[in-house]
């Protein structure tokens, strides 16, 4: 856990969203943002948890797991470096968790307080318009991938076939 | 005595009856002489003696999903316009075999068919016809390949064209530039006035086919006679499909044309057209094994973009409907024929017009289409 | 318009295009469930002396009594004794070459279509974005790059399967990685023990960090993927001159003259399958055509 300015800043300008943002609000979120490392197997929120901060991976792999009684949990989808964790924290209808994650390699991540980054957003909403977004860019490619799965698009075809 | 025998590129007279000995000559030679006859009230290509055999006397009626074969008692022997079938079913069986396959010692053996193709001299052929032959040459004859069951029957083919005085219902091969008189591609070509054929030489076959007939010269009168047949045809045909040049683009940058709806709530999909088609070249093969498995003969069969398979991959069929299937082969035959072979697929015959058990018009189709075009 | 095949040396007839060429299975190895590769070898030794091929044409195999299947040529260019072929059993034909042995002969037929043209690009990052049964037409350019690394710049692989258990050639690799191909594997579904991503392979290309002046993007694969991996490479404004993209349709001559394989004007067998999008895109999107 790191909560060093420089350290921290130097962290987030590796991820080209945050190049792109004006610089003042670069600093604003810097300032409400730590670093944190996390060793194989160790997690950062479960379901049913409250959503408390929001993290972007800076280095390693994340994975999104939903529990299946009878199955497990089942691993949905791995973050990598630049993807965003725990969006549903900035989203005010969900209310909890609604999947797991936890890191599948030594990973390093930008950690944002969710309630930190709620009051920024109040307070200045041009701020505000752009974390979103973002959030909502984020949650389309999240989308996006999801749908993709869903059309299972690797799958044996299963009908009747004819010579081929 | 060839030196009788004009040269090629000439014309001359020949008696109506004449035609027997050539008929006969032709024969003589190998050729199956295969002419237009009467068969199940409708005009068919099959083999001829001579011409008596041929519809001396009919003439069709002809219109969208419409065919009537009409004797009214004329004394023309080839003053009807074709029915169902082309040309094509000779060059392009619907059926032929490619060849067998036999295990023996655990090895597979591919044999051909030994029976030697059939020498065929196609009398009666109309220029519409001629331009669809020309058209199926690049299909089936490539200079990387060439399909020899095409090639083998093509290449010992005698032509004898006939040109057109009296276009039917559906005929536009004045809008398609094939018609009515053929220009090249024949052996022998003739127009029919009330009296003689006026013949043109295409080739040295057709010429060395002249041997022992009585031969008149042309008259000016004659020429004129059949110059203005033709011209009268020209401009009396059936139907027209203006401006074909235009046919790739507008049809190539109207793929989501709503007329490609309406046409599918009228199609069958039942494939009359692209069988009487006859450029229409689309083919199968498949095996046809015998109970053990040691011996196989595969089999070419003609096929239709109209067939639900046709399109079929694994996992789905990339055109599942008749609005996919009707644009599919409107689309091919006036648009991306050109851009495959240089040019268009339709010569303007108007069978598939005739033949269509909904009165489908592709001549109307187009027009709609041109109607609410985008660009 | 992609490049042509010369005319290389084929297992094909001109005067009778359509007549077998016999060739003993000679091995034949698993890759994934219902996937294997089956090498051959052609009986006429002077066949196999001349038949060569490029990276991304397919052969059309024949098995008497049950017909034909396209299948694209999934091993070494430049490795010409034995031809292999990634098949998976779909159909009627793929399902019963599958019971084939070591020792059977089939008919092969081919080479056919246009190629994957990594020879005209030098000194690009290559980006290669594939799944599923999309993945054999693209090894032969894996084998290309291993042969030819200094021919291009960064090599990078996005390769998708369903789950873990369907991923093929797995043994391969770490020789990939070692020769200096960036390897990036990802599943749509994970198992027990996947320690590897789990997503779509769009979204591999979506992190990819690359320089769209100099990258030339190939893709084959379930036609969903090819469309997500295009709009990828477009919104990164690579240019759709060098978006290669290898389609599939039903085929049956592999000459471009039984009619089957069309798209708008063109034969997939003969002006494909390998097209750059450029010249597909106005087509491509034309539902059903």
């Amino acid at each position: 856990m790191s909560c060093d300015p420089q350290e921290i800043q130097a962290a987030l300008q590796t991820i080209p969203w945050f190049q792109e943002i004006a610089p003042e609000y670069f600093d604003k979120l810097c300032g409400i943002s730590s670093l944190r490392q996390v060793e194989p197997g160790d997690e950062l929120f479960r379901e049913g948890d409250k959503e408390d901060y929001l993290y972007i991976v800076l280095e390693g792999r994340i994975a999104i797991e939903i529990f299946v009684p009878g199955r497990g949990r089942m691993r949905i989808y791995t973050a990598e470096p630049m993807d965003v964790v725990g969006w549903s924290s900035t989203t005010p209808v969900v209310r909890q968790r609604t999947a797991g994650a936890r890191a599948v390699f030594p990973s390093r991540l930008g950690v944002m307080e969710a309630q930190k980054l709620k009051q920024l957003c109040d307070e200045d909403h041009d701020l505000g318009y752009v974390v979103m977004r973002r959030v909502a860019n984020v949650i389309a490619s999240r989308l996006l991938v999801t749908r993709l799965q869903l059309l299972d698009m690797f799958a044996h075809p299963t009908e009747e076939m004819k010579n081929e | 005595m060839s030196e009788l025998i004009p040269d090629v590129g000439t014309s001359f007279a020949l008696q109506k009856k004449e035609l027997n000995k050539l008929l006969a000559s032709l024969r003589r030679l190998g050729y199956q002489t295969i002419g237009p006859h009467v068969e199940n009230d409708a005009i068919g290509y099959g083999p001829i003696e001579g011409i008596d055999d041929l519809p001396r006397g009919y003439t069709s009626e002809q219109d969208a999903g419409r065919y009537r074969l009409v004797y009214t008692g004329h004394t023309r022997y080839f003053d009807v316009t074709p029915g169902a079938q082309s040309w094509k079913q000779f060059l392009f069986p619907p059926r032929s075999s490619l060849f067998t396959v036999r295990k023996t010692n655990g090895k597979w053996q591919a044999d051909e068919e030994d029976q030697p193709p059939p020498t065929y001299a196609f009398v009666g052929v109309r220029p519409c016809e001629l331009s669809a032959i020309l058209i199926q040459d690049r299909v089936f004859l490539r200079s990387e390949w060439s399909d020899p069951i095409y090639r083998l029957r093509r290449q010992s083919a005698f032509i004898l064209a006939v040109n057109c005085l009296h276009p039917c219902g559906t005929c536009f091969c004045a809008s398609m530039g094939t018609g009515p008189k053929a220009e090249t591609g024949f052996d022998l070509s003739l127009t029919e006035l009330e009296d003689l054929f006026l013949v043109s030489i295409g080739s040295e076959a057709g010429r060395m086919a002249l041997a022992g007939l009585t031969i008149q010269p042309a008259s000016a009168f004659l020429l004129q006679a059949a110059s203005k047949g033709l011209d009268d045809a020209r401009k009396h045909m059936g139907r027209t499909l203006p401006d074909s040049k235009t046919l790739p683009d507008l049809l190539l940058n109207n793929l989501e044309h709503p007329q490609w709806d309406d046409v599918a709530k009228r199609c069958l999909s039942c494939t009359n057209c692209t069988q009487v088609c006859p450029t229409c070249f689309c083919w199968d093969a498949n095996d046809q094994p015998n109970l053990s498995n040691d011996y196989t003969q595969r089999v070419r069969v003609w096929d239709s973009c109209f067939n639900p398979d046709y399109s079929y991959i694994a996992g789905g069929n990339t055109r599942p409907n008749t609005r996919a299937r009707y644009r599919q082969w409107l689309t091919h035959k006036l648009a991306s024929w050109y851009h495959q072979f240089d040019i268009l697929g339709c010569v303007g015959c108007g069978r598939c017009i005739t033949w269509c058990p909904a009165g489908i018009d592709l001549t109307a189709e187009i027009a709609a289409i041109r109607e609410g075009k985008v660009s | 318009m992609t490049t042509q095949i010369a005319p290389t040396s084929m297992a094909l007839t001109p005067t009778k295009p359509m007549w077998p060429y016999w060739a003993e299975i000679v091995n034949i190895q698993s890759e994934a469930p219902g996937i294997a590769t089956y090498w051959v070898r052609y009986l006429d030794p002077a066949v196999r002396k001349g038949y060569t091929f490029r990276p991304g044409q397919f052969n059309m195999l024949y098995l008497p009594g049950y017909g034909e299947a396209a299948i694209s040529i999934s091993s070494d260019p430049e490795e010409l004794d034995t031809i292999g072929h990634t098949i998976r059993s779909t159909g009627s034909v793929t399902q019963n070459i599958s019971r084939l042995k070591v020792g059977d002969v089939i008919g092969v037929r081919g080479p056919f279509g246009t190629s994957w043209p990594i020879e005209q690009f030098k000194g690009v990052d290559l980006i290669i974005g594939t799944g599923g049964v999309g993945v054999p037409a693209l090894r032969p350019v894996i084998y290309h790059v291993i042969r030819h690394r200094q021919d291009f710049d960064r090599v990078v692989l996005l390769y998708g399967a369903r789950t873990p258990k369907d991923l093929q050639y797995t043994r391969e690799y770490e020789g990939w990685e070692k020769a200096g191909i960036e390897t990036m594997i990802t599943v749509d579904r994970a198992d027990e023990t996947w320690q590897g991503q789990v997503g779509v392979v769009p979204i591999l290309f979506y992190r990819l960090r690359m320089d769209p002046k100099k990258s030339v993007v190939l893709t084959c694969g379930p036609e969903i993927m090819i469309r997500y991996v295009v709009f990828e490479a477009l919104a990164r404004r690579v240019p759709s001159s060098r978006i290669f993209v290898s389609m599939e349709r039903n085929m049956k001559c592999g000459l471009g003259q039984c009619g089957h394989c069309q798209i708008g004007p063109y034969f997939v067998c003969k002006d494909g399958p390998v097209f750059s999008f450029e010249a597909l895109e106005p087509y491509y999107s034309v539902e059903e055509l």
